[in-house]
C-alpha cells in the first residue's frame, strides 16, 4: 500500500514553481530543526489536507472535503477562508527573505519503465501509453522552465539498460526519440542496476557547474540486477546523482532508498492525475543542497561564468532565407547577434560562431527567486493618513469595524497590508497576488 | 460572436510631459507632429467605441505619469461626480470622457515643476492593471457584498491591457517588466502594445510577444485612431478572423545587472542567472565566485567581440529614417547612466556589448553634458 504521508508531501504544493522551497522545509523540519519549522510543516500539511480531492482510483467518488471545511455559529464559510488565508500568510512570513540559490543549469536522464509490468490497465489506457502521453507534456515543460538544461533517454527492459535518446538541449529532438510507440513497445524484466548505470555513464562528462539528475518512472515491483546495486547508489551519490522515483505500482524499499541518499523525491502515483502532478512537481529547478549553501559559499566549484547571446526573432512574414542548422528555406527563426547567422530555434549554440544563444525572457522566468518581495505587515490599527482605497487595485477598502473584533494571527482586521518599503495599503486579494504571482510590488516598482 | 458576455480591457497611457512635448513639436522632428490634446480626443472616441460595442464591456483606464500611477478611470468604481444632463451627448460617453479629462488635469497640474523630470511609470501602472485584471477576473468575498454592481465580475473573458507608450525602455524597470509579463501569461491576459512617440521598445514587444498580443509602432501619427480602432478595438478571439497586424522583429535582449544596460551579448551566471555586460569575478547577485580561468578565457574573446559588433546594427531596416539613435537619444531625457561608467549610451541608442566597458565613450558626444537621472 502506498503510504499516506507521500500524497501529503506532494500535494500540498501545488502552486507553481516554489515547490522545492517547501521540500526543502521538509528535509529540515525531519531534522528536527526548530519550532518555526514544525509549525511551518503543519501548516503545509493542513493545506495539503484541504485540498485533498486525489485518492485511489477506486475509491475515487469518496472524496470527503466538505468535512474539511467548517462553517461559523452564524452558518458564514468566512472564518474558513479566512483561516486558510492566514496560513498563507504566516507560511510567507516564515520563508527566507534572502534569495535561495537553485541550480538552473540542470542535466537529466528519464529512465523509462519498458517492462511488461507497465502493460497492467490499471491506469487508462495502459501505463505504458499514460507514461509516454505525460513524460511529452513533461519534457515541453521542463525545456520552459530550464532553458539551460539537456534531457536524455534511457530504457529498462529485457533485463538491460537501453539508450533511447542522447542528451540533448533541443526539446524536439527528445520529444522525437520518445514519439514512436512501437519502437519502445515494452518487454521482459526492468533493470535499476544496469539502467542506472547507464545513465550515470552518459553524465559522467558533464561539465562541474551543472546538476545531474535521474527521474525513473518504475511501475514493476522487481528488479533483476547482476550485482549489488548498493554500490551503484554508492556510486551515484558520490558523482551527485539525484535520483527521484515516481512509481506506478508501490512502494519499493530500494527506490525510496534511491530517493533518500541522493536527496531525490519519492513518490507513488494514486492515479492519472496524480501520476502526472508527481512528475510536474520534478520540473521547478531544485533549491541548492543546504550542505553546500551554509559552508562554502564562496568556493563553490560548480560556478561558471558564460557568454550568451540574446537573438531578434524575424517573423513568418519575412524573405525566405536558408538556415545554418538544417539548410532549410524558412521565414521564421532567430538571428545569431554575434554573426547574424539565422538559426530555426533558441536555446541553441550557433552553428557558425558557437556562442550560445538563448532568449532573454528564458533566463527572466527564474528572477523572481532572486529577488522576493518582502512580506507586507498586517495592519492593526486605523490610520488617518491612510489611503482609503487598496494601491494595487483599487479596491476601496471597508470601513473599519467597530467594537472588538477577533481575527486570526498575520490577519489585518482592516483589511489592510502594508509594504514595509513603501508604505502603501494592499487588500488581501492584492497581497496574495503580488507575493504569489506577480513578484513585485506596485508601490516599490514606481 | 454569439457570446454574451462582455470583454475587459485596461488602457495604459503614458503621460510623460516631456514626451508629449517633443511629440507635438512640428515637421523639422516629426514629420506627423501629435499633440496631448489631439491625442485624448481620439483616445476617448476609442473607448467610447469599446463601451459601445457591448453593453457588457468594461473598461479601465491608468495613467502613468512621472514617478506616479494612478487609475483614472474603471466600469466597476465609477466616481460620484455629478454630472449635468447635456441633451447632446449620451450619458455613458460623457461620464467616461469628463471623468478620464478631469483626472489628467487634476494630475498634471500636481506636478508641478521638477529640476528634473522623473521617467513615466508605465511599470507600477502595469502592475496595477494586473492587479485589477486578478481582482476583477477573482469571484471574491469582498465583491460579492456589493449587490450595486449589477453584473457578476466573475466571468470577465478574455481581459486585456493596451499600452499607449511615448518613453523608450527603460532598462531599469527590465524585472519587474519580466515578472509583469509572466504573471499576464498565467492571468491569461492579453497584452497589445502601440508604441505612439519615440524609440521602439524591445521590453514592450517581448510582452506583446509572449503575451499574443500585438505591437504596433505608430508611424502615421495623425493615422492613430484607424489605427487603434482597426487593431485593438476587436477582442483576442475575434482577431484570428481579422488578421490583425502582428509585429515585425522580435528583438530579445535583456538588460545587464550591473549597469542596466540593454545588451546583446551577456556574460551570465551559472547558478543564478544574472546577466554581465562584462566578465565579473563575483556574481554580485548571489556572490559567487567565478574561476580565474573563465575569466581569461572570457576577457580575451572580448576584443575580438567588440570589433565584431561595433558595427553590426541592430535597428530593422524597416524603422523610419527619424528614429535614428542621434536623434532621439538626446532628446530622451530617460537614459539611465550610473555616472561613473560614462561610456554607457542612453537608451535611445540602445548599446551594443561590443562598445561597453572597453574605454571608448562612444556614445558620449550623444550623452553630452546631460546625465540621466541616477538609476534605482
Ligand atoms: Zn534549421
Ligand atoms: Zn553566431
Ligand atoms: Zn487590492
Ligand atoms: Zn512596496
Ligand atoms: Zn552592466
Ligand atoms: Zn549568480
Amino acid at each position: 500500500m502506498p503510504p499516506r504521508r507521500d500524497n501529503d508531501k506532494f500535494i500540498q504544493a501545488d502552486s507553481d514553481s516554489d515547490i522545492s522551497v517547501d521540500d526543502e522545509d521538509f528535509s529540515k523540519s525531519h531534522k528536527g530543526k526548530g519550532k518555526a519549522d514544525v509549525r511551518r510543516k503543519r501548516d503545509v500539511k493542513g493545506k495539503g489536507k484541504a485540498k485533498d480531492t486525489q485518492s485511489y482510483t477506486w475509491e475515487a467518488s469518496y472524496t470527503r472535503s466538505w468535512e474539511t471545511v467548517q462553517e461559523d455559529e452564524a452558518g458564514s464559510l468566512q472564518s474558513s477562508v479566512d483561516d486558510w488565508m492566514a496560513r498563507g500568510r504566516r507560511r510567507r512570513l516564515l520563508e527566507p527573505s534572502t534569495a535561495i540559490r537553485r541550480t538552473i543549469i540542470r542535466h537529466l536522464i528519464l529512465l523509462l519503465d519498458l517492462s511488461t509490468s507497465m502493460m497492467d490497465r490499471d491506469m487508462r489506457p495502459t501505463r505504458f501509453d499514460l507514461m509516454l502521453q505525460v513524460v511529452r507534456e513533461f519534457v515541453a515543460e521542463w525545456f520552459d522552465q530550464n532553458p539551460l538544461g539537456q534531457i536524455g533517454v534511457v530504457g529498462m527492459r529485457a533485463g538491460i539498460g537501453e539508450r533511447i535518446g542522447e542528451m540533448s538541449g533541443n526539446p524536439q529532438e527528445v520529444l522525437k526519440c520518445i514519439a514512436d510507440r512501437h519502437k519502445l513497445e515494452p518487454t521482459g524484466e526492468p533493470s535499476l542496476q544496469n539502467s542506472i548505470e547507464m545513465a550515470r555513464s552518459s553524465m559522467s562528462h558533464l561539465p562541474t557547474h551543472s546538476s545531474r539528475e535521474i527521474i525513473i518512472i518504475f511501475g514493476s515491483l522487481t528488479t533483476c540486477d547482476p550485482g549489488n546495486i548498493h554500490e551503484t547508489l554508492d556510486a551515484c551519490v558520490k558523482a551527485k546523482i539525484r535520483i527521484s522515483v515516481v512509481a506506478l505500482a508501490a512502494e519499493m524499499k530500494i527506490c525510496r532508498d534511491l530517493c533518500d541518499k541522493t536527496g531525490g523525491q519519492f513518490g507513488v502515483a494514486l492515479n492519472e492525475g496524480h501520476f502526472r502532478d508527481l512528475l510536474f512537481e520534478l520540473i521547478p529547478p531544485p533549491a541548492q543542497q543546504a550542505v553546500s549553501r551554509g559552508a562554502s559559499r564562496a568556493t563553490n566549484p560548480s560556478a561558471d561564468l558564460m557568454m550568451m547571446g540574446f537573438p531578434t526573432r524575424l517573423p513568418d512574414t519575412s524573405p525566405p532565407s536558408l538556415c545554418v542548422c538544417h539548410s532549410e528555406v524558412k521565414s521564421e527563426g532567430f538571428l545569431c547577434p554575434r554573426c547574424l547567422a539565422k538559426v530555426c530555434d533558441v536555446p541553441t549554440d550557433c552553428d557558425i560562431c558557437g556562442l550560445m544563444i538563448v532568449s532573454s525572457p528564458h533566463l527572466a522566468r527564474s528572477y523572481h527567486h532572486l529577488f522576493p518581495v518582502r512580506a507586507y505587515d498586517a495592519v492593526l490599527s486605523a490610520d488617518e493618513a491612510a489611503s482609503n482605497s487598496c494601491h494595487g487595485c483599487f479596491r476601496p477598502f471597508p470601513p473599519p469595524p467597530t467594537g472588538t473584533t477577533t481575527t486570526s494571527e498575520g490577519l489585518s482586521p482592516l483589511g489592510r497590508y502594508r509594504c514595509p518599503d513603501c508604505k502603501n495599503d494592499f487588500c488581501s486579494e492584492c497581497d496574495v497576488f503580488v507575493h504569489d504571482v506577480i513578484h513585485c510590488c506596485p508601490g516599490c516598482g514606481q | 460572436m454569439d457570446d454574451a458576455r462582455g470583454s475587459h480591457l485596461s488602457v495604459l497611457i503614458d503621460l510623460s510631459p516631456t514626451q508629449w512635448h517633443n511629440s507635438a513639436q512640428g515637421p523639422p522632428r516629426n514629420t506627423y507632429p501629435l499633440p496631448l490634446n489631439s491625442f485624448l480626443s481620439q483616445l476617448l472616441a476609442f473607448l467610447n467605441s469599446h463601451i459601445a460595442s457591448k453593453h457588457e464591456n468594461t473598461l479601465a483606464v491608468f495613467g502613468a505619469f512621472p514617478g506616479k500611477s494612478v487609475m483614472l478611470y474603471s466600469t466597476i468604481d465609477p466616481t460620484n461626480h455629478d454630472q449635468a444632463i447635456d441633451a447632446n451627448s449620451y450619458p455613458p460617453f460623457r461620464l467616461v470622457d469628463s471623468t478620464i479629462v478631469t483626472r489628467i488635469t487634476e494630475e498634471l497640474e500636481a506636478l508641478g515643476e521638477p529640476e528634473e523630470e522623473a521617467p513615466s511609470s508605465l511599470v507600477s501602472a502595469l502592475i496595477k492593471a494586473l492587479c485589477y485584471v486578478n481582482r476583477v477576473t477573482l469571484p471574491s468575498v469582498s465583491t460579492t457584498n456589493n449587490p450595486a454592481d449589477g453584473h457578476d465580475p466573475a466571468i470577465l473573458p478574455d481581459p486585456r491591457i493596451l499600452v499607449l507608450s511615448v518613453s523608450p525602455d527603460l532598462s531599469t524597470s527590465y524585472i519587474p517588466i519580466m515578472n509583469a509579463i509572466f504573471s499576464a501569461q498565467k492571468l491569461k491576459v492579453t497584452i497589445d502594445v502601440c508604441q505612439i512617440y519615440g524609440p521602439d521598445t524591445i521590453f514592450l514587444q517581448q510582452a506583446a510577444h509572449l503575451t499574443g498580443g500585438s505591437y504596433i509602432f505608430l508611424e502615421r501619427r495623425d493615422a492613430l485612431l484607424q489605427y487603434l480602432i482597426m487593431s485593438f478595438l476587436s477582442p483576442p478571439s475575434i482577431r484570428k478572423i481579422l488578421s490583425v497586424p502582428t509585429q515585425d522583429k522580435v528583438d530579445f535582449r535583456a538588460a545587464c545587472f550591473c549597469h542596466k544596460n540593454i545588451v546583446d551579448i551577456g556574460f551570465v551566471c551559472s547558478v543564478c542567472l544574472s546577466i554581465f555586460c562584462q566578465p565579473v569575478p563575483v556574481c554580485s547577485t548571489c556572490r559567487t565566485k567565478f574561476p580565474m580561468k573563465t575569466l581569461q578565457r572570457l576577457n580575451a574573446s572580448r576584443p575580438l567581440l567588440s570589433s565584431s559588433t561595433s558595427n553590426a546594427s541592430r535597428t530593422s531596416p524597416s524603422t523610419p529614417q527619424a528614429r535614428t539613435p542621434t536623434a532621439l537619444g538626446a532628446d530622451t531625457g530617460a537614459s539611465t547612466t550610473n555616472g561613473a561608467r560614462s561610456s554607457t549610451a542612453p537608451l535611445g541608442g540602445l548599446p551594443h556589448s561590443g562598445s561597453i566597458g572597453n574605454g571608448t565613450p562612444r556614445a558620449a558626444n550623444i550623452n553630452g553634458s546631460r546625465p540621466g537621472p541616477e538609476a534605482r
